[in-house]
């Protein structure tokens, strides 16, 4: 058995050698194929298939795919506004304000989405001042009526003429002086 | 276009074209560069800017600078008036701005000199190197060290600590 193998492989790798003898052909050599290198119709195009097998990628990609999308949702609308915004209403000029004419708050900037902004959302600086002023006005009158409410309880204390700080006495009509009234009593 | 700059406080340096001497038939390749650059970058750039320009200049807004009105100081205001004390405050805050402003340009002329004089800066931009120096020192005396927290009564008291000190030198 050994020795027919070892026949058939040393045939095979003759038939290798040599493919031209006429004994050497595949068909009538011991069923074992010979492999005809010079003959083989050799393809560059894709190569050969590999099965490649790495670790998977899938949830990488997706997590990329949805902050991509999750990014250009706003992002997109975002630049095309401020595109449209930037050419067709450019930025403002730098003039000289009239002799009898008060700009509004938001006439004070220059890009338009500033400006916008300071027209929609803010409170003008001169009404903000105004607010904080009003405030220190009521703490300090606040203030005042402490300090002037302390001064008045020390001198209603010292003095006593005041209507603060007085004690309620008896009615003198209830008194009952009948056990008093004759010195024999 | 926007305005230019101040051509007084930066002056431009003088041309120094040499005169075209050409003694070869080659074309000048610095010509060739400079026509390829104009008609590749700049004259594309300067045709979209009158474009846009063009658009934009329908709706123009314009905007303007704020006009304050001076209120008393600090020193004007009687003991324990919150409000006049606030109005100081403010101007003295609104001030603070713009003195840092002032320092800003002055220090942007000195260096623009620099940069213009190159290594001979030293003589040829004295003016500005002094005028620097002198609006820095006045800046540092007036608001050197307040402080994050500065206030128009810290530098009231800084001011009063300063005269003492020259009172006391002088005496």
């Amino acid at each position: 058995m050994v020795g027919m193998s070892v026949l058939r492989s040393a045939a095979a790798f003759a038939a290798r050698l040599s493919p031209l003898k006429s004994g050497n052909n595949a068909a009538n050599l011991l069923s074992r194929a010979i492999p005809r290198t010079d003959k083989v119709a050799v393809r560059w195009c894709h190569g050969k298939k590999m099965f490649v097998i790495k670790p998977t990628d899938f949830y990488d990609r997706r997590f990329l795919r949805l902050l991509q999308f999750y990014i250009l949702l706003t992002g997109i609308p975002v630049a095309v506004i401020v595109t449209c915004v930037n050419v067709f209403v450019g930025e403002a000029e730098l003039v000289e304000a009239p002799e009898d004419y008060e700009p509004e708050h938001w006439e004070y900037y220059k890009h338009p989405i500033t400006r916008w902004i300071t027209w929609a959302f803010y409170d003008s600086p001169v009404k903000d001042y105004e607010k904080m002023m009003a405030a220190i006005q009521i703490e300090k009158e606040k203030a005042d009526m402490r300090l002037t409410q302390l001064e008045v309880r020390r001198q209603m204390r010292s003095k006593g003429d005041g209507p603060w700080f007085q004690v309620e006495t008896l009615n003198k009509e209830l008194i009952d002086y009948s056990h008093k009234s004759n010195p024999d009593n | 276009m926007p305005t230019d700059y101040d051509k007084g406080a930066y002056p431009e340096p003088p041309r120094q074209t040499p005169v075209v001497d050409k003694q070869t038939a080659l074309p000048n390749p610095a010509l060739i560069l400079s026509k390829l650059f104009y008609y590749s970058v700049d004259l594309p750039v300067t045709t979209f800017r009158d474009v846009v320009d063009s658009i934009r200049s329908k709706n123009r807004p314009v905007y303007f600078h704020q006009k304050f009105r001076r209120v008393p100081d600090l020193t004007e205001c009687h003991h324990g008036d919150y409000l006049c004390y606030y109005e100081a405050e403010m101007q003295w805050r609104r001030d603070y701005k713009v003195d840092q402003e002032i320092v800003k340009v002055v220090q942007e002329r000195m260096r623009a000199c620099h940069q213009r004089e190159g290594s001979s800066y030293q003589q040829n931009c004295a003016n500005e190197i002094q005028q620097f120096t002198e609006v820095t020192h006045n800046y540092q005396s007036r608001y050197g060290d307040l402080g994050a927290y500065a206030s128009g009564r810290k530098c009231l008291m800084k001011q009063k600590e300063r005269m003492i000190a020259a009172q006391a030198q002088t005496a």
